[in-house]
């Protein structure tokens, strides 16, 4: 049978897959894309203790992540069209202008 | 037992997707693995009992925000040389992640897993979940949704073109 401590597992693995990619990768797109799943693995742990105490709180919550990343998603996109306009790349060792 | 093995498949999914989000090289197929993800994470929200989070899931993720990431790679963002990092980098990424799983290992070795309890009828429900919405988190409901119309203006004034 599923316990809680498989779902919570796969939220932890799926967050440390995000991690890798948010710090190794260099495209500015897969790098958000990390972070977005990074989101989700949290979404997912929210989830499965709301349904393992019973509580809707949580669901609650991840409704509010799920509209802070639909934000982040508009923004950032826009961010990297912007970044890809100037820098005519999406590498992020382009973005170097306030570098010391 | 369907719920086991339904609940294997689908994590095994989610994790493949990842992988390939992380380390496959073309932008395209990597963003197609988030798309899996995403959607094998909807369907777990489902087996969770909670059916219209996994339906926003689907819209959300794999509708607007994979929708939208597939056309800036496809419109502009075409390149991608391989994920050549420093040994710096790699150093850093190596020691966060493993603080990151150790600190977990030692979370989930201090608690002791139950068995998912079975929940009423009404759990998951739309009803349960829009009168907590509008009751217990009424504030934070209206403040998403000023977030959401700073976003769209945000993203308005950030995609103008005289910005160049």
């Amino acid at each position: 049978m599923i316990s809680i401590g498989h779902y919570l597992l796969l939220s932890v693995f799926l967050f440390a897959v995000g991690m890798i990619g948010a710090l190794t990768r260099k495209s500015a797109i897969i790098v958000f894309l990390s972070i977005e799943l990074m989101l989700n693995a949290g979404n997912l742990a929210f989830l499965a203790l709301a349904r393992y105490l019973g509580q809707l709180d949580g669901a609650v919550m991840v409704f509010f992540v799920m509209a802070v990343s639909a934000a982040e998603a508009a923004v950032g996109v826009a961010i990297v069209v912007a970044f890809i306009r100037r820098n005519k790349t999406t590498n992020i060792d382009a973005a170097n202008l306030m570098k010391w | 037992m369907i719920a086991s093995v339904l609940f294997f498949a689908l994590a095994a999914l989610a994790f493949a997707g990842a992988l390939t989000l992380v380390f496959h090289r073309h932008p395209v197929v990597a963003t197609l693995g988030m798309a899996l993800a995403t959607l094998s994470v909807g369907a777990l929200y489902i087996l969770l009992h909670v059916p219209f989070l996994g339906l926003f899931q689907v819209i959300v993720y794999a509708g607007a925000v994979m929708v939208i990431v597939l056309y800036i790679i496809m419109a502009l963002g075409q390149e991608e040389r391989g994920p050549a990092v420093g040994m710096a980098q790699t150093g850093v990424t190596l020691v966060a992640v493993g603080a990151f799983l150790f600190q977990m290992w030692r979370v989930l070795r201090s608690t002791q897993a139950g068995l998912m309890p079975d929940v009423e009828r009404a759990f998951g429900s739309i009803q349960a979940f829009g009168s907590l919405l509008v009751e217990k988190y009424a504030v934070p409901f209206e403040v998403a949704s000023l977030l959401l119309l700073g976003a769209m203006v945000g993203a308005v004034i950030l995609s103008r073109r005289q910005w160049s």
